[in-house]
């Protein structure tokens, strides 16, 4: 991958909300301050009346959203991931899943993206707490391509939507195509074992897992960009024939990929391990560095998938 | 309907709380019977809904902010022929259509599952924003209690209903002066309250919100300027309408023994006109 094959992910939201926005007029964007930086100007100077700015506050905006969406509109609600997920959880839990209402929360800058700005902009709980909320789809899309079409399946799936995207431009990893929420993506065949991983982590763990196989170890690479509800049969074929599964994740390993995957797994004795962030508040720097400190860079992934496999 | 025919709707409506009481053998009466005029009002005078079909895209919307108000607007639901007043007596049993809090998908009628505080006023001013821009003409009435007020979320709703110049958003501020705890102004001053609201962009008016005649007043002057959301100041008394509850706490969850549940039914039989009837 060269730099500038890398697309910002925001970018790619609001072109692909703009996109179904056309498609269905019910579509209508909400900003917490938060929209532009979302990827949604092209949105608002397309659409100047299906955009609606409420200034900084989390809570009202998704309450609105659920509001709004009682009327018959498709509101999407773009913002830090953090702040779409926890500032406004009681909104989030009650006024939009327990109302089931047809809702479309975009975390983005998801993960420890925000690399500069510290743990009260870094997001490694979400996926934990919003797949806790009955009936809300958790997505967490892998590159340019499955954003875009991830994007139109959530507008078009009918009832509440999370999905977490990055911040940082990110490289094309597949060819686009449909998205079929719930449907897990085998990227690579092996026999070693299953690794499972999601989201913006997921360029970093092909190349370690490519790295391995030039060590002669293959394994199974599934990429599950829907994290609620998880690909079971996926999972549970593969690791079938490999015997054991590590889960790959930019957030904290309680409660996430790695507890769905366990989840989804609980009737299957194998060995489980987990990647993730430690269960402690994250350092600043670097992007880059942050995931080498972490272990979740490519050369950190593939020691540590190295340790476990040899440790048999 | 004229000024009395709705002040006996009210009171039938009140009859209608403590027949789910009596099956529940427990409740949020204080608050239910301080709004109930207003919700009475509301969906005998005022709003565009249709009971046989009640998910019209162009109905008016309303919901309590407070859910635990429930039993007011439950109460008033049958009466307006919602559902059959029979499931009046499910309430407190398992898997009733008739829960403690709201529940839009149980019930016709609900528009909203509220309960945590709080919540209502942003819901509603989504709902303002909606159907305004259906341009169905479609209004949206909440009622929000005093005590949820320190609640920040409802000023993020004002802010956005003020800004978004929603016209179509009238808010009562059911103001009994109780809460759980004991005298809102002592638990938390959110006094003066119609002065926050105006500061927040709101037109504002306060009136007696146990009086017919001043609640549609209200809605009136809501009606008269579009260009801003209103925000009703409805002074009223905890469990209006039983005099030995009137301004009490302990009104405000009531377990009532069957003597105090009899002698509430017959108070009300009296206010209404109605014989003492049979149990």
């Amino acid at each position: 991958m060269t730099v500038d094959t890398l697309v910002d992910p925001r970018r790619t939201l609001g072109e692909a909300v703009t996109q179904a926005a056309a498609q269905d007029e019910r579509v209508v964007v909400l900003s917490a301050d938060s929209g532009l930086s979302s990827g949604f100007r092209a949105f608002r100077e397309k659409y100047p009346d299906r955009y609606y700015e409420f200034g900084i506050q989390e809570h009202g905006v998704t309450g609105v959203a659920a509001g709004l969406a009682t009327t018959g509109r498709i509101p999407v609600f773009a913002a830090i991931a953090a702040f779409v997920t926890n500032r406004n959880f009681e909104a989030f839990r009650n006024d939009v899943a327990y109302m089931a209402q047809n809702v479309k929360i975009v975390g983005r800058n998801g993960g420890m993206t925000y690399s500069d700005l510290g743990p009260t902009h870094y997001s490694l709980e979400d996926y934990a707490i919003i797949r806790m909320l009955p009936g809300v789809v958790v997505l967490s899309p892998q590159d340019p391509g499955e954003i875009r079409e991830a994007a139109a399946a959530m507008i078009a799936h009918d009832g509440p939507v999370y999905m977490r995207i990055g911040g940082p431009a990110i490289p094309d990893l597949f060819p686009q195509e449909k998205f079929v929420i719930g449907d897990g993506r085998t990227i690579r065949h092996g026999d070693a074992a299953t690794v499972v991983t999601t989201g913006t982590i997921t360029p970093q763990v092909i190349r370690a897992v490519d790295q391995l196989g030039e060590l002669g170890i293959s394994v199974d690479l599934i990429g599950m960009p829907t994290i609620e509800p998880i690909d079971e049969a996926c999972i549970v074929e593969s690791v079938r024939r490999t015997g054991r599964v590590i889960t790959i994740e930019e957030h904290y390993v309680r409660g996430g990929l790695s507890a769905a995957v366990a989840d989804a797994l609980a009737r299957l004795a194998v060995i489980r391990d987990a990647i993730g962030l430690p269960h402690q508040h994250i350092v600043t720097g670097d992007y880059n560095a942050l995931l080498a400190k972490y272990g979740l860079d490519a050369e950190g992934l593939t020691a540590r998938l190295r340790g476990i496999l040899a440790s048999g | 309907m004229n000024t009395r025919e709705l002040v006996t709707e009210a009171t039938l409506a009140r009859l209608n709380v403590l027949r789910m009481i009596r099956a529940g053998k427990s409740g949020h009466l204080g608050g239910a019977f301080s709004c109930i005029d207003i919700v009475t009002a509301l969906y005998f005078a005022v709003l565009r809904v249709e009971p046989s079909d009640p998910a019209d895209p162009d109905r008016d919307r309303f919901l309590l902010s407070a859910g635990h108000k429930a039993l007011s607007q439950y109460a008033v639901l049958a009466r307006r022929g919602f559902f059959p007043e029979e499931w009046l007596d499910t309430y407190g049993s398992v898997s009733t259509k008739l829960p403690g809090h709201p529940d839009m998908h149980k019930l016709p009628g609900v528009e909203a599952n509220t309960g945590a505080l709080g919540h209502g006023l942003a819901i509603a001013a989504g709902m303002a924003l909606g159907l305004r821009a259906a341009g169905n003409g479609g209004r949206v009435f909440t009622i929000l209690g005093d005590g949820e007020l320190p609640e920040g979320s409802n000023w993020e709703g004002a802010s956005i209903a003020s800004h978004h110049k929603l016209g179509n958003l009238v808010a009562f501020i059911d103001v009994n002066d109780l809460q759980i705890s004991g005298r809102t102004a002592d638990v938390m001053n959110m006094e003066p309250i119609a002065d926050k609201f105006r500061a927040f962009g709101w037109r504002t008016t306060t009136i007696d919100g146990n009086d017919i005649d001043s609640i549609l007043g209200s809605v009136r002057y809501a009606s008269s300027d579009p260009s801003a959301p209103t925000a009703v100041v409805a002074r009223t008394t905890k469990a209006k309408g039983i005099s030995f509850l009137e301004g009490t706490l302990a009104s405000h969850y009531w377990k009532p023994s069957a003597d105090e549940l009899r002698a509430a039914e017959s108070e009300l039989r009296a206010a209404s006109g109605l014989l003492v009837g049979k149990e």
